[in-house]
């Protein structure tokens, strides 16, 4: 992210998230019949190389699970979901899994977290901002990993990303899930554009 | 969009191309389907027009596919399901039915909202993508992966070894060589020693029959002549008689111990390396400790002072020349453990059916972390090229085969005991020794 976002534009982001989990967390109360608890959504720029180090900030030192998502159409990027391993089986049978999950219905229901937090987070900011995004299917990134070896920063080929943490709780199902959203370097002038917009509507 | 385009070349597509497609609205109820779905199911859409999908396909896992469909319809967001995951979500048969070895099509899924014009979902549109084909070709790939992964893993473990075993090999006959090469050559000086030793022997008892002879001489000097006593008075002192009767003595006795010292360290040289006779022997440990102490007592004497504690243990089944080479090596270890000079102390005792025996020094001593790892082969703290990391981890190994338990108790800065429990009997009497590295110096 060469220009970054301006503090109003952060702001707006950070907004948008909000109200998009919120939504997003609304309707799948209704569908859970459960009570869901999301905290706001800090937002955060940070360089690529500080990924590792803030995703072991989330968590501390736990073996963590990571699923990632890319989506395209009004602005492109990654959405990448970690939480904790002890937590992974947390939604299973709000999702509709019966009995004992075995390892690869384990890795269903981490690539589900990641598509339907994602989707709710990035889908909601680009419904509020009225931009079209469309999403490829999840892939894994690894169960029961370090934190540090979710990202490898030599890998990435940005220099600069965009962290967002959000808690996400179903009443005594608790799930703390971390959102890393990864936007290529000329794709966060695109999102500061349609975060104008936006704000211009106002 | 599609009736934006035309209406008719996409529901052409939607219905011909090989890919399933069908749809569902909120309650379930089937609105699309298209011939693909036709086609591996069985069921034709004028069969399924409107009913409820979970009533026609029964087989389906409702509760996990109901809520995967409601999350859509309520979060308007794309769903996704990987064959890798879940193979298949309608079990049709596959496109390879005789080479495949599969036993149903493999499917990657899309779960697609469809929006009414007011942005609210209003189907849900299932896609349903054949992956048999690129699924067992990635299987295939991914078992051979394993496969050689599991290959290079065993050929990196057996080059370790061999690394291992070559280097043993190698020291171990180094050490051997030494051994026979030390014995050979207090072979060979043996028997000049021999004859020396006898030669001087009879040189004493020579020379003594000589000095009785030259004391009658000289008590009957004065009947002489006083010039020829003149001539012999002068000769003596040119020659200095006085001193060289004294000194003929002691340099025959200074020769006989200087020649008993060589013998002895030629006798402990051939002790020690045990070349005329290795296997297993009922030994005595204290014996054992003082002929190891004599061979490296030119290393140790300037480090350390020797302090030994004896206890008198029972003699020992085992083969001693090895049990050499382990003392050998803590004593001379031990050594090397002293900024400047330090005391080692050997201990012998007994202790239920084993005889022990400690090497204890007041050196530097041992970090903890290096405690578990100094039995390990090439394991060394000193510097490259000094010690090769193995004379710790050949002790362990001759301990281990004597059946007996090599110790190690070690505090930094107070110093480090090395404790060897060697078992009393083994019932091995007699049998060649088949322990590896005998006949071995330490590093």
């Amino acid at each position: 992210m060469n220009k970054g976002l301006s503090e109003d534009q952060t702001d707006a982001l950070q907004e948008l998230a909000n109200i998009g989990m919120g939504q997003a967390g609304d309707s799948l109360a209704r569908i859970w019949k459960e009570f869901v608890h999301l905290s706001i959504p800090k937002i955060a720029i940070v360089d690529a190389s500080r990924l590792p180090a803030l995703i072991h900030g989330f968590v501390g030192d736990t073996a963590v699970s990571a699923s990632r998502q890319a989506f395209h159409g009004g602005f492109r990027g990654e959405v990448l979901v970690v939480v904790s391993a002890k937590d992974r089986n947390g939604l299973a049978n709000l999702m509709g899994y019966e009995g004992q999950l075995d390892s690869v219905e384990r890795e269903e229901v981490l690539l589900d977290i990641v598509n339907l937090l994602g989707g709710a987070c990035v889908g909601g900011i680009a419904q509020q901002v009225n931009a079209e995004i469309g999403f490829s299917a999840p892939s894994l990134i690894g169960e029961d990993i370090d934190p540090l070896d979710v990202i490898h920063p030599d890998q990435l080929a940005i220099d600069k990303a965009l962290s967002l943490e959000v808690c996400f709780q179903v009443e005594n199902r608790s799930l703390t899930a971390h959102l890393v959203i990864l936007l290529p370097n000329n794709e966060v002038g695109a999102l500061a554009e349609l975060l104008d917009q936006f704000l211009c509507t106002l | 969009m599609a009736d934006q385009q035309n209406p008719q070349l996409s529901g052409f597509i939607v219905e011909r191309m090989e890919l399933g497609v069908f749809a569902v609205d909120s309650s379930f109820n089937i609105v699309l389907w298209n011939h693909f779905m036709h086609t591996h199911s069985g069921k034709s859409w004028e069969s399924l027009k409107g009913t409820n999908l979970f009533a026609s396909f029964p087989e389906l896992p409702e509760s996990w596919l109901k809520r995967k469909i409601e999350h859509v319809f309520a979060l308007g967001n794309y769903a996704f399901t990987s064959w890798e995951q879940r193979a298949y979500l309608f079990r049709f048969k596959h496109n390879r039915p005789i080479t495949g070895g599969v036993d149903a099509m493999l499917q990657n899924c899309t779960f697609l909202p469809l929006r009414d014009a007011k942005g609210k979902v209003e189907l849900v549109v299932i896609t349903l993508q054949d992956c048999t084909d690129n699924a067992l070709i990635q299987q295939r790939l991914a078992e051979a992966i394993t496969v050689s992964d599991e290959e290079r893993r065993k050929q990196q473990e057996l080059i370790v070894k061999l690394e291992d075993a070559k280097n043993q090999l190698y020291q171990s006959e180094k050490l051997a060589s030494i051994g026979q090469l030390a014995a050979g050559v207090a072979h060979e000086i043996n028997n000049p020693i021999g004859f020396v030793n006898s030669n001087l022997g009879t040189l004493e008892r020579n020379v003594t029959d000589l000095m009785k002879l030259m004391a009658v001489f000289e008590s009957k000097e004065t009947e002489l002549p006083k010039d020829t006593q003149r001539e012999l008075s002068k000769i003596k002192k040119e020659i200095d008689f006085e001193y060289l009767k004294e000194d003929l003595a002691a340099l025959i006795s200074e020769s006989k111990e200087g020649l008993s010292h060589v013998r002895r360290i030629v006798s402990d040289l051939k002790d020690f390396s045990r070349v005329d006779q290795s296997g297993w022997q009922i030994a005595d440990l204290e014996k054992c400790i003082d002929t190891t102490l004599n061979v490296v007592s030119n290393e140790i004497r300037y480090k350390a002072t020797v302090v030994k504690e004896y206890g008198h243990p029972p003699l020992v089944e085992c083969v001693p020349g090895q049990i050499n080479q382990v003392l050998m090596n803590l004593v001379v270890n031990a050594s090397q453990a002293f900024p400047e000079r330090g005391q080692i102390t050997l201990r012998t005792g007994e202790e239920g059916m084993y005889v022990w025996i400690e090497v204890e020094d007041n050196g530097i001593g041992i970090p903890p972390e290096n405690q578990q790892r100094i039995f390990e082969p090439f394991f060394t703290t000193k510097p490259v090229g000094t010690g090769t990391g193995l004379g710790l981890s050949v002790c362990y190994n001759i301990i281990r085969k004597h059946e007996g338990d090599l110790i190690v108790r070690s505090e930094v800065g107070k110093g480090t005991c090395f404790r060897i429990l060697l078992p009393i009997f083994h019932g091995k009497m007699g049998e060649s020794e088949e322990i590896e590295f005998a006949n071995s110096a330490p590093q």
